[in-house]
């Protein structure tokens, strides 16, 4: 009990320094007119659709990000930000070599709320498109096989931002951003039927069926990002 | 705190999680020398083990050309898989896990598969030890179940299950006194007439040197053991061959080392609690036999053993013998009367039999019909040119007069044993027939390679084939639709099971489908 009430009276103290410290300092510089990220996506993907092509159930993407403020209002801004995911797995089922690659396109609003100056939370529901390239060798065919396709779903997530660096001087002065994101991605499921390319392979060849794959699943990412 | 916790816990949940062990186990195909063939041909599906999973991937057709694929599991340590005689069941026998260690581990099982168009579990036995051997009744009424490989194993204690009960119900544990010998072969019988009593069933238990008889319909009565013989030299013989005649209930045994043959007359009880009694003859045939078989001339029942150039005929009531010279040492027979009496051909007074030997080119027709006082009225011998080794029976209703001569080298002949004509099939690398289960074609191929060929029996035309991956095995099912499709199976190594499939009626690769993957289906 004395340690929680230790706690809070602590946080209580730092909020009131740092909130005097964002009253000292003006807000515009710290929300980015536009921002470039680059950073790592890690997605937990618990369909059975996923096991052929990996052994753990963990998708990491690198993530490339662009953003823009819209709006700003007081502590709060409206930014309108875009993600690429790309990410590959590789194993194998029953001893034949597979590969999954995931294309992941995701643009939407995002909600900013700055409690200082030099950090912001924010939260965000962004429109996702997926490609996803599933393949399978064919050790009784001979043939690679095939399962492309495109999903569509939604990623909603909620992070916070925090500003590790800022140039003092310059006409243009950037500033680097630490940011970390957690939520929940979904996407719709795609059919496995896994087919070799035309003219490979036997004649009138019947698909693999493995089944379908949603790569819906919980995700975190971390990136760093440079704003002006 | 518990936030913090929480926290972490959702940061580890990312990274944690894996997948089914069965997708790190790859598929093996069965090599056939570990008591089980890498696949079955059922009468509606092909099942395909795949002991790596512990299961059996059963292929069946919806249609032409399609095809379908069903995992059903099966029980730990598999040591026998079988197919029944009417191809449709599947057996599996398992020794479960072993050694046990909690009460929940895997019992040893007989599973029972029904091999038709939808594929699904029947039956399963529960065993009470592990056993290693599996005999199945060819009339599907029961099964054996023998040899195990515990601390302490007892060879002559088999277990016979009832096909027609479930449960514990239908299994029945027997003992057989022993004084020395072990199992070896088994033959079910049909129904024996024994005078003063029911027909019935007998198992026929050759061991080392003497017979077992047991009664099926009271399996649960103490089993009748015959010693067998000793050899001319005073030796120990052993049985080589046994064969009955159900009308007259006689039972004759061909034994080694000696030129008698033994004679067992099964009759009326002779003493009160019996319900059959046994009498032996042994009856000299001038020779040692290489096959007998009981027929019928018109004189009645005797026993045909084939010895050098000749075919002894042994009367059983009187053991009196006939020798009549043949044309070649033969050393197969094959009764082949019931095949030329169908409904349109009159009752002949006699049997007729085929003779064939392996080391030998001749084919001969015995025909034991005639007038009375007659031994025998033609042996009518054909030189093929090529010695064979076995005679394939044709099922079904319209063939049922055909016979396939499997040879040592690469031909077959298709024999037509009404008009006696037969057709050479020449083949350009090994052998391995099989006949389609409704009898209307047989299929030849060599394993390891991609040819594969068809010929019906209706116009004897053989139908090449060129599969686009080597072939391992051909069956020919039914498909759900009451077609039939013909499945080539691309067994290879651990690359996967993958299959060829055409319509059995036609078949052609200009219109045939590739089916690979199939081991990955239902992997759980």
């Amino acid at each position: 009990m004395n340690a929680r009430f230790g706690l809070a009276s602590g946080l209580m103290v730092a909020f009131s320094l740092l909130s005097g410290i964002a009253r000292a300092e003006p807000l515009a510089p710290h929300q980015p007119y536009a921002q470039a990220s680059l950073g790592v996506r890690v997605s937990k993907v618990s369909d059975a659709g996923y096991d052929p092509f990996a052994s753990s159930d963990e998708l990491t993407q690198v993530s490339l990000g662009l953003g823009g403020t819209l709006l700003r209002y007081q502590r709060f801004s409206l930014a309108a930000i875009g993600f690429w995911d790309y990410g590959a797995k590789s194993s194998t089922a029953r001893g034949s070599a597979t590969e999954l690659d995931v294309h992941r396109l995701t643009i939407g609003p995002e909600a900013r709320y700055h409690l200082l100056p030099p950090l912001y939370f924010f939260v965000h529901a962004l429109p996702a498109f997926a490609h996803t390239s599933a393949s399978l060798e064919d050790g009784v065919a001979g043939v690679t096989r095939y399962a492309r396709h495109w999903s569509y779903g939604v990623d909603a997530a909620a992070g916070a931002a925090f500003e590790v660096y800022a140039a003092r001087s310059g006409a243009v002065r950037p500033r680097i951003w630490a940011i970390a994101e957690g939520g929940y991605g979904y996407l719709g499921s795609t059919s496995l039927e896994m087919q070799p390319d035309a003219g490979e392979g036997p004649q009138r060849p019947a698909p693999v069926d493995l089944g379908t794959l949603s790569l819906s699943g919980p995700y975190l990412r971390v990136s760093a990002a440079v704003g002006f | 705190m518990n936030k913090l916790a929480w926290l972490m816990w959702g940061a580890l949940a990312l990274g944690c999680g894996g997948r089914p062990s069965s997708w790190d186990t790859p598929y093996a195909a069965g090599s056939g020398q570990s008591g089980h063939a890498a696949a079955h041909g059922l009468s509606g599906s092909v099942a395909v083990l795949d002991t790596s999973l512990k299961r059996v991937t059963m292929l069946s057709s919806p249609s032409t050309l399609e095809l379908t694929s069903h995992s059903i599991g099966l029980g730990t340590d598999l040591v026998a898989t079988q197919v029944s005689a009417d191809r449709n069941t599947l057996f599996a026998l398992s020794r479960g896990v072993q050694p046990q260690r909690t009460p929940n581990d895997e019992r040893p099982q007989l599973l029972l598969i029904d091999g038709g168009t939808t594929p699904q579990v029947s039956k399963t036995y529960t065993l009470t030890e592990p056993m290693e051997q599996l005999v199945l009744d060819p009339q599907n009424e029961w099964a054996v179940v023998y040899g195990g490989s515990g601390v302490v194993v007892n060879l002559n204690e088999l277990v016979l299950v009832n096909l027609h009960e479930s449960g514990t119900d239908a299994l029945s544990f027997k003992t057989l006194l022993s004084f020395g010998g072990n199992p070896r072969r088994f033959t079910f019988t049909a129904p024996l007439a024994i005078p003063g009593g029911e027909p019935r069933r007998f198992l026929i238990v050759e061991r080392d040197s003497d017979l077992v008889l047991i009664d099926l319909a009271a399996p649960e009565r103490e089993a009748v053991t015959v010693p067998l013989p000793s050899t001319d030299s005073g030796g120990t013989a052993s049985s080589a061959q046994v064969v009955y005649d159900a009308d007259s209930a006689s039972i004759a045994v061909r034994v080694t080392g000696t030129t008698s043959v033994f004679m067992l007359q099964l009759a009326a009880p002779a003493t009160a609690g019996q319900d059959f009694s046994v009498v032996t003859n042994l009856v000299d045939v001038g020779g040692q036999s290489t096959a007998i078989d009981f027929v019928h001339n018109s004189q009645g029942l005797r026993l045909v053993a084939l010895v050098g150039g000749s075919a002894v005929l042994v009367d059983p009531d009187t053991a009196t013998t006939q020798s009549v010279q043949m044309p070649a040492a033969f050393s197969g027979i094959r009764r082949i009367t019931s095949e030329l009496n169908s409904g349109a051909m009159p009752t002949a007074d006699g049997d007729v039999a085929l003779l064939y030997g392996p080391s030998i080119t001749k084919i001969a027709y015995f025909n034991l019909s005639g007038a009375p006082g007659a031994l025998f009225r033609s042996i009518e011998a054909y030189d093929i040119g090529v010695p064979v080794k076995n005679v394939i029976d044709v099922p079904g209703e319209r063939y049922f007069d055909h016979k396939i001569l499997e040879t040592p080298n690469q031909q077959f002949y298709v024999l037509d044993l009404r008009t006696r004509e037969s057709a050479p099939m020449k083949t350009n690398g090994g052998l391995t027939l099989e006949v389609a289960p409704d009898g209307e074609r047989v299929w030849a191929y060599n394993p390891g390679q991609p040819g594969f060929a068809s010929v019906d029996f209706e116009n004897l035309h053989p139908v090449s084939l060129i599969a686009e991956r080597q072939v391992s095995n051909v069956f020919d099912i039914e498909t759900a639709d009451g077609q039939r499709t013909a499945v080539a199976l691309h067994l290879a190594g651990s690359a996967g099971i993958g299959a060829t499939v055409l319509d059995a009626f036609s078949p052609s690769t200009a219109y045939a489908r590739f089916y690979s993957g199939l081991e990955l289906g239902g992997v759980q």
